[in-house]
């Protein structure tokens, strides 16, 4: 089977600051993977470079076998999710879910209802014209869910999405984002520096050990086996 | 001013503090307005309200101001962008070189594309808009730029994974988010350029006409002061409207995320030659008028020259015999320092006032008042109100440096203000428990901070000075003109000597004006520096 999404001998780094050489992995359909290490390890960086926010610096990046690592980052199929819901502010909750339907063509009807499908599954209907000024933390994160989820990215990238939030709220949160990830199918990395969170949520855990004092993170190391 | 509930044990002559700037607003920015508005009533006054010649200059001055804030607006922004966001050797240069044109006297500018031009571009509309755009290119990148720099990429990553375009993103994500920066930018570029006067005075034509340039024309030509009276009331009228419908736009904006964002590396590849080419562009674009003014002054009779420099000790330096150059400049230097002495102590009280509670705040509020009041305004009422019985004080020669003093008054309290909310007011307290009475605490807390930033503007409210034209071109006695009522009166004559000296005037202008501004500069930093370090 191809894999959804793959990393091959990928080098990340900032500029010609090399944070981590060496990285190949794969996430197959429909499954969640997570990624728990320590800050600094390089974990934000693997998810922006996946994404294209940043180039890789070496190595290739698949998208169904298909190698994306020249493409722009809205052609990659690659959804994003990070710590704050980043919202956008000049939007209500249905223009924000809608937003990345709108982009591919689609109706506004059409957006519309499947906005209205994702706030429904996630317990967010009846907010679909509020401000995203008025949502509580855990409200905003959802919807920032449903807006990644809409436009069925092949890969959702979520970088520690949960740690700004309550220990209550995130325990739910994960439940909830784990079964919406099921729901859609949507394969997924989740960054996380708390093991159980991982656990919880994930079908396979990739460990990152501390960094060595001088020298790249570890995270282009042989991982551990699931 | 850390904590903001006003500072503890305050010596008591703080509650009055208000009460200089208070006198001062009263008498010669508020007595002067109602004297304006009486005027209305006399005469063909109320009929100059409605008067259809009124509304076509009104109508004419509104379309070239549109013009001109949408062009500082198409070239501002990227300015913005390329000097606010990234990390470049000699990026604080190209910055403060943005902030030029801005500190420049508008005669000066316009002389300045004179010289850039030649005849090659006819007076009228499109060189009027050209220099109302360069002179605000300021107010654009700096407002715009300084929101900008606090923009979190993210939001442009989000939109770009969910599948917009680098153009999508930025049209749907970053544009709303600058919504509120742009709109008050617009305001002030635009209420900048409909109420211009030395711009639209030597570069415009029938069609470029302002209510400015109208005013001083019924006063100056047509000897019609109800009528001008009236303008100025719906000048002032339409320029409030237009500023409070920019701060209401700029309150709409919605809030976002913000967080420190370090400047970023210029990008590889395309983008970042674009970067490259934009900061090389906007260099060029603030240097080549003035450059081109200053070649002007070194050329006579197509050829290399200090005769203009020499000729300006004389009187009979192209002009009508008025007074000379040099006697000109020494009195735009009297004004410049009276004005300093004036603005700094009303503006520097007001910005005191910031610190208390109640009605002292609301004197703050009216000290930024003149922002909403045309220069030329300021001038027909200052003249109206003192220019004759029963309070006459032409003769004192105070009414320049009053008028100048009300336009940089604003400027000064947006200096002292923040620099005095930035300092932590505790320190009173402390000094208190040491045994300070409260004046000695004031002093101990405040007092250094105070010293320099009260230095900063009061060169910030010289240089307005050196520069202002519309309200002396009413007040300055005809025989005793400041530099920029002298150059205009330069050009207003024909010949090559007329504006080779007048040219030469412009360059120690643009000197003084640029001396003064980084004497603000470096004062204004300090103390806000050390009011950082102490907060």
């Amino acid at each position: 089977m191809t894999p959804r999404l793959a990393a091959d001998d990928l080098v990340i780094g900032h500029g010609s600051t090399v944070i981590a050489a060496g990285i190949s992995f794969e996430v197959m359909p429909r499954e969640i993977v997570a990624v728990v290490g320590p800050s600094g390890s390089g974990k934000s960086t693997l998810l922006a470079t996946l994404a294209g926010v940043i180039p890789a610096l070496s190595g290739r990046v698949l998208v169904d076998g298909a190698d994306v690592t020249q493409v722009p980052i809205h052609h990659r199929g690659i959804g994003m999710i990070f710590q704050e819901p980043l919202l956008f502010p000049h939007l209500d909750v249905t223009d924000n879910v809608a937003y990345g339907l709108r982009r591919q063509g689609m109706s506004r009807a059409e957006a519309n209802e499947r906005a209205a499908t994702l706030l429904q599954w996630l317990g967010l209907a009846g907010y679909e014209q509020t401000s995203v000024d008025q949502l509580s933390g855990g409200q905003a994160q959802r919807v920032a869910l449903a807006r990644a989820l809409a436009p069925r990215p092949a890969v959702l990238l979520l970088d520690e999405p949960f740690s700004a939030l309550d220990a209550d709220l995130r325990r739910r949160l994960v439940i909830e984002v784990s079964e919406a990830l099921r729901h859609e199918g949507t394969a997924a990395i989740h960054v996380t520096h708390d093991l159980a969170e991982a656990a919880a949520m994930a079908d396979r855990v990739i460990t990152v050990p501390e960094a060595p004092e001088s020298g790249p993170s570890a995270l282009g190391r042989p991982a551990p086996p699931a | 001013m850390g904590g903001g509930d006003g500072p503890l044990n305050a010596p008591r002559w703080l509650g009055w503090a208000w009460a200089i700037p208070a006198a001062f607003l009263a008498a010669f920015l508020v007595y002067p307005v109602i004297v304006l508005g009486a005027r209305v009533g006399l005469g063909d006054g109320w009929s100059g309200l409605t008067a259809a010649s009124t509304w076509q200059v009104a109508g004419l001055a509104a379309v070239q101001a549109l013009a001109s804030t949408i062009l500082a607006l198409v070239v501002g922004i990227p300015m913005a962008n390329v000097v606010s966001r990234y990390r470049y050797r000699g990026r604080a240069l190209a910055q403060a070189m943005v902030t030029v044109p801005f500190v420049l006297p508008t005669v000066v500018v316009a002389l300045a594309f004179r010289s850039l031009l030649g005849s090659g571009v006819p007076q009228g509309f499109a060189l009027v808009v050209v220099a109302h755009a360069y002179v605000n290119l300021a107010v654009v990148a700096r407002i715009v730029g300084a929101q900008w720099a606090q923009h979190d990429d993210r939001y442009e990553n989000v939109a770009r994974t969910l599948g917009a375009t680098r153009w999508q993103a930025f049209v749907t994500v970053t544009l709303p988010g600058l919504r509120g920066a742009i709109a008050s930018s617009a305001a002030v570029v635009f209420v900048f350029s409909f109420t211009s006067l030395g711009i639209v005075l030597l570069l415009g034509d029938s069609t470029t006409r302002t209510l400015e340039s109208q005013i001083l024309r019924q006063t100056s030509v047509l000897l019609d002061f109800p009528g001008a009276a009236a303008t100025a009331v719906i000048q002032l009228v339409l320029v409030t409207g237009v500023l409070l419908a920019g701060a209401m736009a700029g309150r709409r904006s919605p809030r976002r995320t913000m967080r420190p964002v370090a400047l970023r590396p210029v990008p590889a590849g395309l983008s970042g030659i674009v970067v490259r080419v934009a900061v090389a562009t906007t260099v060029i674009i603030v240097i080549a008028p003035v450059a081109a003014l200053l070649l002007d002054s070194l050329r006579a009779g197509g050829a290399w020259s200090t005769a203009w420099w020499s000729a300006m000790g004389s009187v009979d330096a192209g002009t009508t015999r008025i007074g000379s150059p040099l006697g000109a400049l020494g009195m735009s230097l009297g004004y410049a320092l009276v004005t300093a002495v004036i603005a700094s102590i009303v503006g520097g009280l007001a910005a005191v006032a910031v610190l208390s509670r109640g009605r002292a705040r609301v004197v703050a509020l009216l000290a930024i008042a003149p922002l909403g009041v045309s220069a030329a305004t300021l001038g027909l009422g200052t003249l109206l109100a003192f220019g004759r019985g029963p309070i006459d004080l032409r003769g004192t020669g105070l009414l320049v440096p009053i008028a100048h003093a009300l336009v940089a008054v604003p400027l000064v309290v947006a200096v002292v203000a923040p620099a005095l909310r930035a300092t932590d007011s505790r320190r009173l307290a402390v000094a208190a428990s040491l045994g300070a009475r409260p004046t000695r605490a004031f002093v101990t807390a405040y007092g250094s901070v105070l010293r320099v930033v009260m230095l900063a503007s009061a060169a910030l409210a010289g240089a307005v000075s050196l520069g202002e034209f519309g309200a002396a071109s009413f007040l300055a006695r005809a025989g005793n003109p400041t530099v920029p009522v002298q150059i205009v009166r330069l050009l207003s004559r024909p010949g090559e000597e007329s504006y080779g000296v007048a040219a030469a005037l412009a360059v120690v202008l643009v000197a003084l004006t640029l001396a003064l501004v980084l004497l603000v500069d470096r004062f204004g930093m300090s103390a806000l520096q050390r009011s950082a370090r102490t907060a």
